[in-house]
């Protein structure tokens, strides 16, 4: 969970508005924080589906899964079982 | 626009006192205000202001009359009638634009509030520059890597995004497929050829307005927009496409102000009636399965109360929407409008000392 929550981190640093020594807490919002916009958020989904070769159901595209590092991670374990 | 921020739950009293603003003809009781009335009162007098405001920009312009693009739908219809009432007709051209996507209704219905009006107006198809582009060909490849069995044959297609208000999903875009009238499939779009197929679909409304400047610096004539208040909010117009124009008189109209204006001036039913879209795809995609994702007078109201800075209380009452509905549907138009946000700018200038 820890290493995917990482890669998760990693990638929004090298491709979102976050800064690079930015802290993001787990539960900070991505959106609300400036972090990722809505294209942004198209390429993350991109990125997940084929970092982890998962697909994500469309009942599964919520603001509650991808809006923070937690959301993000919970939903890759729970679709990557 | 202005911006509620994490206050929306004001109380109706801490509204008395902020919420004093008038609005154009009166003062509006914000306690009790019911939103569509607000929006549909004096309608004849915004007629009024309306056309004063486009001959004065057009004099300001010193130009000698109005180039306009009728698409058929509601927004130029009560453009171009507004103009006609104005300056006559012999000082309005009216332009027909399709293009092979087009829904055949687009044609007729702008033809015919030319034809009702009496206005001069031409049919001008953008096929050929959409098609020089390879515009079709490479929209046709995205579809199809998207959606392995389509058949362009057989198949028509639209761009959608799920529904807000009942489903609560991200702004996640689909292709969506339908034959004979019924969806029979609908895939995800990457990102990039998300973008791609927008930077695509853009040049058909940029193209448009080549041809409509083409034709107004011959006539020494403005070119005259119809982007209203809901579509410059959500930025649901097409930076130097139809975005591309001399003037915008309907832009601070929400669209139910366009409505109430449409029956006033005695458009055309068969336009009040036909559900808006940008009708550039060629399953007719409507504004509120791609852009509003809600019903037209929802998104309107909600627009209205944020502009307004109503209480969640008075919204809910106005909308029949739970709370935590609208405050997410109000946090979502933030993020639109943030993300729109360089579509409504012009290009800023560095200033030379300053």
């Amino acid at each position: 969970m820890e290493h995917i929550k990482n890669g998760i981190l990693d990638y929004l640093k090298d491709n979102s508005f976050m800064e690079r020594g930015a802290v993001l807490k787990d539960s900070d919002s991505l959106t609300q924080n400036g972090i990722i916009d809505s294209i942004g958020l198209l390429e993350l989904i991109d990125y997940i589906c084929e970092t982890y070769s998962i697909e994500i159901p469309e009942d599964m595209l919520t603001p509650e899964n991808f809006d923070s590092l937690q959301g993000i991670t919970d939903l890759i374990t729970r679709l990557a079982k | 626009m202005q911006i509620i921020g994490s206050s929306v739950a004001q109380t109706t009293e801490s509204n008395i006192g902020k919420l004093s603003k008038n609005s154009t003809e009166g003062s509006i009781n914000y306690i009790n205000a019911q939103i569509m009335d607000e929006m549909n009162r004096d309608t004849d007098k915004l007629a009024e202001k309306l056309k004063g405001f486009i001959r004065d920009q057009v004099t300001a312009f010193k130009k000698k009359g109005v180039v306009l693009g009728v698409s058929g739908g509601i927004d130029s219809a009560v453009a171009l009638t507004l103009c006609v009432q104005e300056f006559g007709k012999e000082n309005v051209y009216g332009i027909l634009l399709p293009e092979k996507e087009s829904a055949p209704s687009s044609r007729t219905l702008g033809a015919e509030i030319c034809e009702s009006l009496g206005v001069s107006y031409e049919e001008v198809p953008i096929s050929p520059i959409i098609e020089a582009l390879g515009i079709y060909d490479k929209k046709e490849q995205i579809i199809k890597r998207t959606c392995p069995e389509y058949d362009p044959e057989v198949h028509k297609t639209s761009l959608v995004l799920p529904d807000f208000l009942n489903q609560g999903l991200l702004n996640v875009p689909y292709i969506r497929l339908i034959k004979d009238g019924e969806t029979v499939a609908r895939y995800r779009l990457k990102a990039n050829d998300y973008l791609e197929l927008i930077g695509l679909q853009n040049v058909k409304q940029r193209s448009r307005m080549i041809v409509q400047y083409m034709y107004a610096e011959k006539m020494n004539y403005v070119v005259c927009g119809t982007t209203n208040k809901t579509e410059l909010v959500l930025g649901q117009f097409v930076k130097y496409g139809d975005g591309g124009v001399d003037l915008e008189p309907l832009a601070d109209c929400y669209k139910t102000q366009i409505y109430a204006l449409a029956k006033h001036l005695m458009v055309n039913e068969a336009i009040i009636k036909r559900p808006p879209s940008a009708d550039t795809w060629s399953h007719y995609t409507t504004d509120e399965e791609f852009y509003w994702r809600m019903p037209m007078h929802i998104m309107d109201q909600l627009l209205y109360a944020k502009e307004h800075k109503l209480s969640l209380e008075i919204t809910e009452k106005n909308t029949g929407l739970p709370g935590d509905t609208i405050e997410k549907a109000w946090r979502h138009i933030d993020r639109v409008r943030d993300t729109t946000e360089y579509v409504r700018a012009t290009p800023p200038v560095y200033y030379l000392g300053k």
